[in-house]
């Protein structure tokens, strides 16, 4: 990671607002023992992320992960772009009433800078940031328990992600999704990404798929991870439909072109997103089978 | 977007009254006909002590508690031609003013009444003297114009000791309020 977590100079620490149809970004000040409790909570992080791998693969869109998984995104992708407004921004605004209504509140999040003034950014879901209000909280006054009447809020062993010059480093998927409103910046995406897909598989009609997917979050999902592999380019056709073929997708030729019903939109992105395949290990009886999670072997 | 409120009320307001401490000293120096000695001398003394010791004790709670923002200037321009404004507009008419008698005196202390609302209200509470005794220069920093919509928008006053603030530098200063703040070491 391209941050020293032992050198951390200043610490910033703010919250995430959904302000009606905009998330906003306000920084809360806060004193120097919530500052190092801060810093602790990013170098726990970034120890959890190395116990879980050192060798982390690039986050896919597609990909159903588990509770905590290392992955990452580099910093320039299309889906990082709201993380990387937060972690590029600047003089961000101090707003000490950002706390008062919690509803909005959605997460918080650090911004460090280090000795030789390199930036990191760290963010968490404010689940149990903000949970704590809903409790009845006590503490002890002399030898009797009264109910605390101030506001407490709670903050979290790690955060979900990690955001350097460089890399998101995410810890768990699904915040990152949350707080990065992943699934809009997604279904955004489709005509964008359809139009590169289709410059690379000129002998795929997508204009089925790109309707399909605008309306289908998990379709547009496939089309965005299928966008990042490098090999698209080189799929041939040939090879395609016997894929498609093989795994039971149901496609039409007109000429050159392969043409996918609606009934087999998912079934075809799959097949491109490598998640259907076929296993002969039995003689005469091909197995087909679907997977919503997969590592390649290198 | 929500607007962002200023906050630290009561540290501007007695930054604000810090501000106009020198008019005490110099009412002091005057003194006054229409009230005792001891109690007219224990006021003007208060409203320079008190406000001063709160923005030393201000900015000190600032360097323990770490309140530290980072500000990448924008642009920056030297303001001490705000300080003069302030002393011809403000501190000479107030010493010159009449206070000799009672109905005098009342419409004075209500208009410096309205000069410190205003320049609260205003987030006019850098303009102190004692920044300048001490040897600190007072900017108004602008932040950069860049396409994220996240960065703040708002320009902020920096008390440095630096003769000047280059354009894209990040400087590490302590938070007096939400647009005032102050960087110790800078030289």
């Amino acid at each position: 990671m391209k941050f020293e977590l032992n050198a951390i100079q200043t610490v910033q620490f703010g919250v995430g607002r959904d302000d009606g149809d905009e998330h906003a970004f306000h920084c809360v000040m806060v004193d120097d023992a919530v500052q190092t409790a801060l810093g602790e909570m990013a170098t726990e992080t970034w120890a959890i992320m190395r116990q879980l791998t050192n060798d982390p693969v690039r986050y896919e869109p597609s990909e159903k992960y588990s509770g905590c998984e290392h992955v990452y995104l580099p910093l320039d992708d299309d889906l990082a772009v709201r993380m990387r407004n937060l972690h590029e921004a600047v003089n961000l605004d101090i707003d000490q009433n950002a706390l008062n209504d919690t509803e909005a509140m959605f997460c918080y999040f650090a911004k460090f800078t280090d000795a030789r003034g390199w930036k990191l950014t760290a963010l968490r879901r404010a689940t149990q940031f903000k949970g704590v209000l809903k409790s009845r909280l006590l503490w002890q006054s002399g030898d009797a328990l009264r109910l605390m009447d101030d506001r407490v809020f709670k903050l979290d062993k790690d955060f979900d992600l990690l955001i350097d010059n460089q890399r998101i480093h995410i810890l768990r998927p699904s915040g990152f999704e949350f707080a990065g409103k992943l699934q809009e910046a997604i279904l955004g995406a489709v005509a964008g990404n359809v139009a590169t897909l289709h410059a690379d598989l000129p002998f795929v009609q997508f204009a089925g798929i790109q309707d399909y997917a605008s309306t289908h979050p998990r379709a547009a999902r496939y089309l965005a991870s299928i966008r990042s592999q490098q090999e698209v380019a080189k799929i041939d056709r040939q090879h395609l439909i016997n894929t498609c073929d093989a795994t039971g997708v149901e496609i039409t030729l007109n000429g050159r072109e392969l043409i996918v019903s609606e009934r087999h939109i998912m079934g075809f992105l799959e097949v491109l997103d490598r998640r259907r395949y076929e296993v002969k290990l039995v003689p005469n009886a091909p197995e087909q089978y679907r997977a919503p999670s997969r590592t390649r072997l290198s | 977007m929500k607007p962002v409120k200023e906050g630290l009320r009561l540290a501007r307001l007695m930054m604000v009254l810090s501000s106009i401490s020198p008019l005490f000293i110099l009412w002091a120096i005057r003194g006054n006909c229409l009230i005792p000695e001891y109690w007219f001398l224990g006021f003007c003394l208060f409203m320079v002590i008190a406000p001063s010791l709160y923005l030393w004790r201000r900015i000190v709670i600032a360097k323990k508690q770490k309140q530290i923002r980072p500000i990448v200037v924008g642009k920056a321009e030297d303001h001490r031609d705000h300080l003069l404004v302030y002393l011809f507009a403000m501190l000479l008419p107030f010493y010159s003013a009449d206070l000799s008698v009672w109905r005098d005196l009342a419409a004075v202390l209500v208009a410096l009444g309205f000069i410190v609302f205003l320049f609260w209200h205003l987030n006019l509470h850098y303009m102190n003297i004692l920044f300048a005794v001490f040897g600190f220069h007072v900017f108004t920093i602008y932040p950069k114009t860049d396409d994220n919509p996240l960065s703040g928008k708002t320009s902020v006053v920096l008390i440095t000791k630096r003769v000047a603030v280059p354009s894209k530098e990040q400087i590490a200063a302590y938070r007096l309020s939400n647009t005032v703040y102050f960087e110790s070491g800078g030289q």
